[in-house]
């Protein structure tokens, strides 16, 4: 009896342990979880069964690798301006940046990077800090549009890299930027 | 009881009276006073210079660092003619009045020898008034250090005349380049001696060094993303590096072992501590938002930091290690990069106005504001470590470039190092 007791409470806390991760996952996640597992053991069989050519493998990375430019290459990812001391997003980029979620929705598995950067004017420290805070700020409206927090990467230059090397405002509001790299390490 | 109350009462004023004639005797020019008048100095060029005066002009160098600063108008040698320049050096020799009559009021008097290889400055300083010896120094070094002994020179008449050390031994630390590249450089406040501490062929900027000159930290894009790092100079190790995702910049030292950075990433930023000896880490601010440009009291108690909490950057005091951060500046929407005085009754940042970011000071509880430049963008101001002085970077000038000026505004003065754009100057031992 005292046996049985504690092995219901070392089964409950096992199952407690264990049981919200197994709940976590959501039907299109299993699916996709199910879909690499067949992946990889369809290309165990071929490898074991027939095998295939080196020449085979170079002509479907290359064909990957250029759709991945593609992909990239009419990407949705534009700059985008602010005012003066500002990381508020501009309402005339809400369709952009949501462009953009739709298209980071669709293509899961690449990775970005927003960079902050600002004007020559104000201090150079204020500055670095302002620009993280508008590559924070364009980084929480796409994670808000259900983009994975994990694929998006902030950084900040300040005023050390302006896009336009002018000393008026038709400079300075090119400089108040935040840009998109593709983050190529993932 | 009468009687040694009396002895008492005498005590005491033999001591007031003694303390008030020091104090007088010593600091002959206050300039923390509401105003001071500069002393004109004149210096004729030092005896046994005429040897080699092309590639060591100690008394033209002294002009410049006792002009540098700004506690005096140093006279021309155009007013001083051969009878003046050929007079000797000792009390006896000279005759004061023909210098008091050309509106000279000290006088620089300096021998050069050349002793068992090394290099010997004797220099006299007199008041032309009475002929009183205000400084007589004795100085040796290594030939080729020349400059040294000279700039010892000027912060022993410094000491002498105002009360204070000056700072023309002093170096500066401070960063370079431009656009995408910048490293750390370090020089003699004169400009000699200039020393590339970085070179990262990336961004390294916002240096700073510890007052015993052990430690140099920077926040540098080196290895893509802006990261800590702090390096023990001595012998080129790095002690600390933070690589965590964010903004980590705004460094600074409370004392020799305490450190001070922030790290903005996600909505938060934070304002650390570090102990670099130990590693102690601490959280001295956090708030939403920004919070940068940390500065510390010498004691480490007070911090006075800038922070967008509000809306715009403005800047806030907080007592350490657990007070609540006390908004300062209320003017203006922009006010940032706050410095405190070593001393720590005064605060050093910079303001918009219109369209130009002025140096400006307050006193700690955000009274007494005054503007010290005109004009041009002004950053990362500094104090010397003596208080009296203001270092700072401007490109009001068409270009960065780094000046000195006294707490007050007046005597401005532009350093030259290496040609290029340089910023964010801080004093260096």
């Amino acid at each position: 009896m005292k046996y049985l007791t504690l092995f219901f409470i070392f089964a409950i806390l096992i199952s407690y342990g264990c049981a919200p991760q197994a709940v976590q996952l959501t039907p299109t996640e299993q699916k996709q979880v199910q879909a690499l597992q067949r992946g990889e053991d369809t290309l165990k069989d071929r490898d074991k069964k027939t095998g295939i050519t080196e020449e085979e493998l170079a002509a479907r990375d290359k064909t990957k690798e250029w759709s991945l430019k593609e992909i990239i290459g009419n990407s949705p990812l534009k700059d985008i301006y602010f005012e003066f001391d500002s990381s508020t997003i501009k309402p005339y980029y809400f369709p952009k940046l949501n462009e953009i979620a739709n298209w980071m929705k669709k293509y899961r598995n690449i990775k970005i990077i927003v960079e902050g950067h600002c004007d020559e004017r104000g201090t150079i420290e204020y500055n670095l800090a302002l620009g993280q805070k508008r590559a924070e700020s364009v980084k929480n409206y796409l994670v808000n549009l259900g983009v994975d927090d994990a694929s998006i990467k902030t950084i900040s230059f300040g005023k050390e890299i302006p896009a336009d090397s002018g000393h008026e405002e038709d400079a300075w509001s090119k400089n108040r930027r935040a840009g998109f790299k593709i983050d190529q390490k993932g | 009881m009468t009687k040694s109350k009396m002895t008492l009462i005498t005590l005491v004023m033999i001591a007031l009276l003694f303390t008030t004639t020091t104090a007088h005797a010593k600091v002959y020019l206050d300039i923390f006073g509401k105003s001071f008048k500069k002393i004109t100095i004149g210096i004729p060029p030092f005896k046994g210079e005429t040897i080699d005066r092309s590639r060591m002009d100690m008394s033209e160098l002294l002009n410049k660092d006792l002009d540098m600063s700004g506690f005096f108008i140093v006279a021309p040698q155009s007013l001083m003619d051969k009878e003046l320049t050929d007079e000797g050096i000792e009390k006896q020799e000279i005759k004061f009045s023909n210098w008091k009559s050309i509106g000279i009021e000290l006088l620089c008097k300096g021998k050069i020898q050349k002793i068992n290889g090394d290099l010997v400055l004797e220099a006299f300083v007199y008041d032309t008034l009475d002929g009183a010896l205000m400084l007589a120094k004795r100085y040796k070094t290594k030939t080729e250090d020349w400059r040294k002994i000279v700039h010892r020179l000027a912060d022993d008449i410094m000491l002498a005349i105002t009360g204070e050390k000056g700072i023309m031994s002093s170096k500066i630390v401070f960063a370079s380049g431009g656009r995408s590249r910048k490293d750390i450089y370090m020089a003699d406040i004169d400009g000699s001696n200039l020393k590339r501490m970085t070179n990262y062929r990336s961004i390294t900027l916002s240096p700073s060094i510890s007052p015993n000159g052990r430690y140099l930290a920077y926040t540098s894009y080196r290895e893509g993303r802006p990261n800590l790092y702090i390096m023990d100079i001595e012998n080129n190790r790095e002690v600390y590096t933070d690589r965590t995702d964010g903004m980590k910049t705004g460094t600074t030292w409370a004392g020799n072992t305490i450190f001070g950075y922030s790290h903005t990433l996600g909505r938060y930023s934070n304002i650390y501590t570090l102990n670099v000896e130990n590693k102690d880490k601490k959280t001295a601010q956090r708030n939403d938002g920004i919070a940068t440009s940390p500065s510390f009291s010498p004691d480490g108690t007070k911090m006075v930091f800038v922070s967008d909490m509000h809306g715009s950057p403005q800047i806030f005091i907080k007592d350490l290690p657990s007070g609540t951060p006390k908004r300062l500046t209320y003017s203006g929407t922009y006010n940032t990069s706050p410095v405190l005085s070593p001393k720590g009754d005064l605060i050093a940042f910079v303001a918009k106005f219109e369209g130009a970011f002025e140096i400006c000071t307050m006193n700690t509880d955000g009274s007494n504001q005054r503007v010290l430049t005109v004009g041009g963008i002004n950053d990362s101001p500094q104090f010397s470590p003596c208080g009296r002085y203001i270092i700072y970077s401007s490109n009001k000038g068409g270009m960065y470039n780094i000046y000195l000026m006294l707490f007050n505004g007046e005597s401005k003065k532009m350093l030259k190092f290496t040609g290029g754009e340089e910023t964010q100057p801080k004093f260096a031992p």
